[in-house]
């Protein structure tokens, strides 16, 4: 049986690059919606 | 309640349930034995495709439904769905070539999948800076969906093309002829996955369909050029 790769650095950006699109995304909808 | 809080409601759900895929993903599913860890990219890179082309699909549907009925409310859920799209298409840009690295060995290479969703994403962009430069709401809503049709005959050809050329990329192993050629477990997360974006896309779209409202009512016109 092969070794499993040691790669979870990718796993851990991607996971982070994710969560950092979306709540910034998710926050500059909140801003506009209460720009005056 | 109105309808932007209605939109936040839904988005702050979607998040937190975000957080309970990540759970899912990283502690209780399989670590895949030939592609190892990096192989959990999976369950945020093909649902944030999915709500990529969910959104362009529906951009191209109403944008069909405006220049047949005129309807404003049709342009602007695709002026919505738009840059909500161009979010997840984001996502699905960078996530990829963070998955491709380590099992290719190359962040891209220029085959027909990868090159026709960097095009869907310059096509959301185009959408986006069409109705920004565009000042009259008339001419813009028609221009604009001319351009979302466009994106919505572009979309086959993205499912298509993994079966059409020679690529790197994998071919489809959920939305096939056959049934899914994935273990349960990891079946299980990826359509929980699935299951969240759209939630995320449609508190997004809520939001920002809202939005439009509110500037329209102000007459500041559309949210791009406010």
């Amino acid at each position: 049986m092969p070794d499993v790769p040691q790669n979870g650095g990718y796993m851990v950006a991607a996971y982070i690059v994710t969560a950092v699109i979306l709540l910034v995304y998710a926050v500059s909808l909140y801003r506009r919606a209460n720009r005056p | 309640m109105s309808l932007a809080q209605r939109g936040r409601r839904i988005t702050l759900v979607g998040l937190v349930l975000l957080a309970g895929v990540y759970v899912r993903a990283l502690a209780y599913t399989p670590i895949e034995r030939f592609q190892g860890p990096a192989q959990k990219i999976f369950y945020l890179h093909v649902p944030a495709a999915w709500s990529a082309m969910l959104a362009m699909g529906l951009v191209g549907l109403s944008s069909v439904l405006y220049l047949l009925l005129r309807d404003p409310r049709f342009d602007r859920f695709a002026a919505a769905s738009a840059e909500v799209g161009t979010t997840f298409s984001l996502v699905m840009l960078t996530t990829g070539p963070i998955w491709a690295k380590p099992i290719w060995g190359t962040w891209w290479t220029w085959d027909a999948r990868l090159t026709l969703t960097l095009f869907l994403f310059f096509l959301f962009l185009g959408y986006l800076l069409l109705r920004s430069a565009v000042a009259e709401p008339g001419l813009r809503a028609r221009y604009s969906a001319v351009l979302g049709i466009c994106g919505l005959v572009l979309l086959p050809f993205i499912h298509l093309s993994v079966y059409l050329f020679r690529t790197l990329h994998p071919q489809p192993i959920v939305l096939k002829p056959s049934s899914p050629s994935l273990p349960g477990e990891m079946l299980i997360t990826l359509l929980l996955s699935f299951a969240v974006f759209t939630v995320l896309y449609v508190g997004f779209v809520t939001q920002r369909y809202a939005l439009s409202l509110e500037r329209e009512a102000q007459g500041s016109g559309d949210v791009g050029r406010a």
